[in-house]
């Protein structure tokens, strides 16, 4: 926490990429950090709240083990990504957004992650995988699933 | 200056290059419509309503954030101009739900003004309505925020004017709303309920809760807050004879803001629990009797005891709650008709030691102010003061001014207030040290040389003796009696001395001490050593409790002078007053308020005439104070409600509130406010100053006026104070001290050094009560209580009877938050629940003054004989037990 505030220097402009740092340090952002925070930089702590919930990448809430996002940006929304999110959605039992009741994953829809030739995208702790269909999704899930069994 | 030259709509206009289009449009009287935009609030472009054309490019501009540029051509009503606002507009009113109808806010909802203005009926646009209600448990206000439009009036009110930071965005795009942190309700949340954001939405998304009447209102009443010494304008919005809401007012000084007791305590006007009639004491109880029957009961047994035991045995306990004109005409009574100088009004509990110090060193009892407000000045020292609870409106200025305008901020004070987030040095002196502490600081900045050479020499007196006391004044005795470091006394002291314009604010932690008188004379000695007494941006205020304490005692509500601060002994001054009067006046000062108890508990006076002060719930030693007040002769008591202390009266005259007189209150700057009449007196009650005509009427001795306008009238050729209209006549800067000198104060002489040393306490505290108890101003009651635990919505919501202590002390006495306790002092004890405080040092406890019925007064004692002046303290020592039985709590 505090290397992570040293990094920066205690710089307010940092406030963003610090609390990118963070939330990926503790899988989300919990309110005690976001405290310490607002102390260090001087920063009201509605603020970094509103920062928080305006950018999809931070998280209030614990995320699971693995985190999967699903882009649902133009490219990959007409090449059905919305549907391969259904599916995904309906596999884990959860709804995007939300993480298993076993803490392992977490799904979420993003707007965007700037691969667009790849989609449709799903990106899985931070590796894209491309050029998906469904049925791609759902085995590469269950890898993922009896990789960590 | 440079100038900006443009044109809109075909007319050629120019302004300065700070301008935006949407200000110069108004100035040059152009209307564009708006919706965000708010004249007290930053501009932030967010509901695009204000659009405009540049048609050199074709360029829509949104009006209120786009600075004016030379050469722009601005239509500010083109097709293309219209067509666009018209679809935004649709726009937020296609998420917006169609409750119209039944909708609060009714025909005061601006975005439905809007539509109407520009004929937006139907429209074509596919509705998304939105669902989301907030649930609140407050008595205050209601969110509904699927009717909000995200124009952020009030965010920006929330951040800009009261500095609470309490709402921010939460989310965005089409799920954007103002939120408080983490979503919570606002009664989790910073939020202090001032309103403001209330005041401001221009739709039903926020709405004020349990109003009698919903719909609009056509009769607005411009007035001043009743509650603190901050004198708020308030607009009172009346129906069917009923005040309806109160608003905020715009003022020129600054924008609308108030406190919670001003936004919805003022729903006291309509309690049930009002007096109707007057009462009269028969067989030990009360009887409703005719006005005349009431009067001539009173006068009947004024004059009896005149005439048996002499006009000194009579006193008269006046209001600080009264307007300027009562006070003036109550004092004339007392002194004229009924005799004596034994006058007092409810400040005199906190108040006197600093009109005692200001009179020894200035020359002058009255506090002095300046003309403009906290934004100017350099640095603020506040002193024993919580302004959040106690003067809220202060609280927001000092924020403004080092959030906004870049002041420095020192604390003074062993609690860790809510200013403490705002200040570039906080001093934390041990209880009642702060004489030390004030002391230590004016010797750094006499060794360090910081002194205001040429004011010293040219307007001042004594500095030599002021060298002389702190000659061997020893800043490391003083580190180690305040427990504050040296290095933080000399950034203290420093700060203070080079900061330019240095105002001081003190409050009752500092007046309310024994040595109270001696504090404030401290604190005036570092304004004339800085130079900083008269200067704008400088001086020295202090927070009163009431809305008219600066006016009871301008008006000589007081046992030691006559109106407009000249002294009953001084012959000459009397004279004048006699001859106007025509009237013999005592020359003896009388007694004050605490000696009139102390003396009515020892049957030296007989009758007592209080107006709007409920001692028995507000003075130390209640229970003493009851009995002397039961033992009385003759009691009469003119008030709103059956207080505590009417019900010892034999008369009980019902009084009108605030909003059903006219009249004047004066603020803790000493500007002369009006109060209007609202709405006609309340069942048979009438205003005080009608009462004390009649009164003196009754008593054969009638005072030669017919209306109010002949009381301003005299006040103001008796009083040179009153006489100067100084909204229109500002003096100066430089020659303020010589024109207020000249033409208003009864001055002779220079402001004087007043060399002054800490006495330590004269016994070691009693290992029986080991901890210190506080009385806290509470942001939610207002003075003794009367009037704001009959707000339905103010008592509702605030608990008065947590006891606030330190975390560890409470470890150490194993006591859980939630613990019921007894408080034990040497003369009383009461009940109350242990809570956490994170801003108390240990060995400090305190209690909140709120209600009525739970007087945190009767655990202090009456104040030693030493310092018969000053004022009645604000501390106690006690002991705190483990309550064994579970009574409930009040």
């Amino acid at each position: 926490m505090e290397q992570i505030i040293d990094k920066y220097r205690g710089d307010s402009t940092a406030m963003i990429a610090i609390l990118h740092d963070l939330n990926a340090a503790f899988r989300y952002l919990p309110r005690e950090a976001l405290e310490i925070v607002s102390d260090r930089l001087s920063v009201p702590l509605s603020y970094l709240y509103s920062a928080a919930t305006f950018y999809r990448s931070f998280d209030l809430e614990p995320c699971g083990e693995h985190e999967i996002q699903v882009c649902l940006g133009t490219a990959c929304h007409v090449r059905g990504s919305e549907r391969i999110l259904d599916a995904l959605s309906r596999r884990l039992g959860i709804k995007p957004g939300e993480t298993t009741a076993d803490g392992k994953f977490t799904l979420k829809r993003v707007n965007c992650l700037g691969a667009c030739a790849l989609g449709p995208l799903v990106s899985i702790d931070q590796k894209h995988h491309g050029h998906l269909t469904i049925h791609q999704a759902e085995r590469l899930l269950e890898a993922y699933k009896d990789e960590h069994d | 200056m440079q100038t900006v030259t443009l044109t809109i709509n075909q007319q050629e206009v120019s302004g300065h290059p700070e301008m935006t289009i949407l200000e110069l449009a108004r100035e040059s009287g152009i209307i564009i419509p708006t919706l965000c935009h708010h004249a007290s609030l930053n501009p932030i472009g967010a509901c695009r309503i204000c659009l405009v054309e540049n048609e050199v490019n074709g360029a829509l501009l949104a009006s209120c954030v786009t600075p004016i540029a030379s050469g722009m051509i601005i239509n500010t009503e083109s097709s293309r101009v219209l067509e666009h606002r018209k679809m935004i507009l649709k726009l937020m009113l296609a998420s917006h739900p169609d409750s119209c109808l039944v909708c609060d806010k009714g025909n005061r909802c601006q975005l439905r003004q809007m539509a109407a203005e520009l004929g937006i009926g139907s429209s074509e646009l596919d509705r998304i309505p939105q669902t989301a209600v907030t649930e609140e448990v407050n008595p205050f206000l209601i969110r509904d925020m699927s009717k909000c439009i995200l124009c952020a009036r009030c965010i920006r009110a929330c951040q800009e004017l009261v500095i609470e930071g309490a709402l921010d965005y939460y989310g965005r795009g089409f799920k954007a709303k103002p939120a408080t942190l983490f979503k919570s309700p606002l009664e989790n949340s910073e939020c202090t309920f001032c309103g403001t954001c209330v005041a401001l939405c221009p739709t039903g998304a926020l709405m004020e809760k349990e109003e009698f009447y919903r719909g609009t209102i056509g009769t607005v009443v411009e007035s001043t807050c009743p509650y603190c010494g901050c004198g708020c304008s308030i607009s009172l919005e009346v129906k069917e004879n009923r005040v309806a809401r109160v608003k905020p007012a715009a003022e020129d000084t600054g924008p609308g803001t108030l406190c919670v007791k001003g936004s919805y305590g003022c729903d006291f006007i309509h309690s049930p629990d009002r007096l109707t009639r007057p009462l009269v004491k028969e067989n030990g109880s009360f009887k409703e009797v005719s006005w005349d029957e009431a009067l001539a009961v009173t006068a009947d047994a004024f004059s009896r005891i005149k005439d048996k035991h002499g006009s000194d045995s009579l006193a008269v306990f006046g209001s600080a709650n009264c307007t300027n004109e009562e006070n003036y005409l109550l004092q004339r009574f007392a002194r004229g008709v009924l005799g004596t100088n034994n006058i007092d009004n409810g400040s005199s509990l906190y108040y006197a030691a600093a009109r005692q110090a200001f009179y020894d060193s200035v020359g002058f009892p009255g506090i002095t102010y300046t003309l403009n407000d906290l934004t100017g000045t350099d640095l603020i020292l506040v002193v024993g003061a919580e302004p959040a609870a106690s003067a809220p409106l202060i609280n927001y200025e000092i924020k403004r001014a080092v959030k906004l305008h870049g002041a420095k901020l020192i604390l003074i004070d062993p609690r860790k207030t809510k200013l403490t987030l705002f200040a570039d040095c906080w001093l934390r002196p041990e209880v009642d040290t702060d004489l030390m502490l004030l002391n230590s600081l004016a010797k750094v900045i006499i060794d360090e040389n910081l002194v205001d050479r040429e004011f010293i020499a040219r307007k001042t007196e004594n500095y030599q003796e002021l060298l002389d006391s702190l000659a061997t004044f020893s800043l490391e005795t003083a580190a180690e009696v305040t427990g504050v470091s040296l290095e933080q006394i000399r950034l203290a002291a420093g700060l203070y001395a080079t900061a330019g314009k240095a105002a001081i604010i003190f409050g009752t932690g500092i007046m309310q001490q024994l040595q109270g008188t001696e504090n404030v004379k401290a604190l005036l000695n570092l304004a004339l050593l800085t130079g900083n007494i008269w200067r704008k941006g400088g001086g020295l205020r202090a927070l009163l409790r009431e809305c008219n304490a600066q006016g009871a005692c301008d008006m000589g509500m007081l046992p030691d002078f006559l109106p407009g601060y000249y002294p009953v002994e001084d012959l000459p001054a009397r004279k004048k007053f006699e001859t106007h009067w025509q009237a013999n006046l005592p020359s003896k000062p009388g007694l004050n308020a605490l000696e009139m108890m102390q003396m009515a508990g020892e049957g030296k006076i007989k009758g007592l005439l209080i107006t709007g002060e409920n001692p028995v719930a507000g003075f130390p030693g209640s229970a003493l104070v009851e009995e002397a007040l039961a033992s009385l002769d003759f009691l009469v008591v003119q008030d709103l409600f059956l207080t505590e202390t009417a019900r010892l009266a034999q008369v009980v005259l019902p009084a009108a509130s605030f909003a059903e007189k006219e009249g004047t209150f004066t603020n803790l700057e000493g500007r002369v406010q009006k109060i209007r009449k609202a709405i006609e007196p309340l069942a048979e009650s009438r205003p005080d100053w009608k009462i004390i005509l009649q009164l003196a009427a009754a008593m054969n001795q009638p005072l030669p006026f017919n209306s109010l306008e002949q009381v301003q009238k005299e006040l103001e050729e008796l009083v040179p104070l009153y006489k100067y209209d100084w909204e229109e006549k500002s003096p100066k800067e430089e020659d303020y001290w010589e024109t207020m000198a000249e033409h208003r104060l009864p001055l002779k002489r220079f402001p004087r050094f007043s060399p002054v040393e800490y006495l330590p306490p004269l016994k070691a505290p009693d290992t029986q009560y080991p901890f210190i108890l506080l009385a806290e101003s509470a942001l939610f009651h207002s003075g003794s209580g009367s009037r704001s635990s009959k707000s339905g919505r103010l008592s509702r919501f605030s608990a008065s009877y947590f006891l606030q202590m330190n975390k560890i002390d409470a470890d150490m006495m194993k006591l859980q938050p939630g613990d019921r306790v007894k408080i034990v002092s040497p003369v009383g004890e009461l009940p109350a629940v242990v809570e956490h405080s994170e801003s108390l040092p240990r060995g400090l406890v305190s209690l909140p003054r709120s209600r009525s019925d739970y007087p945190v007064a009767l655990l202090f004692s009456s104040p030693p004989e030493t310092s018969a002046s000053s004022s009645a303290l604000q501390r106690c020592y006690v002991r705190i037990e483990r309550s064994c039985s579970d009574e409930p709590e009040k």
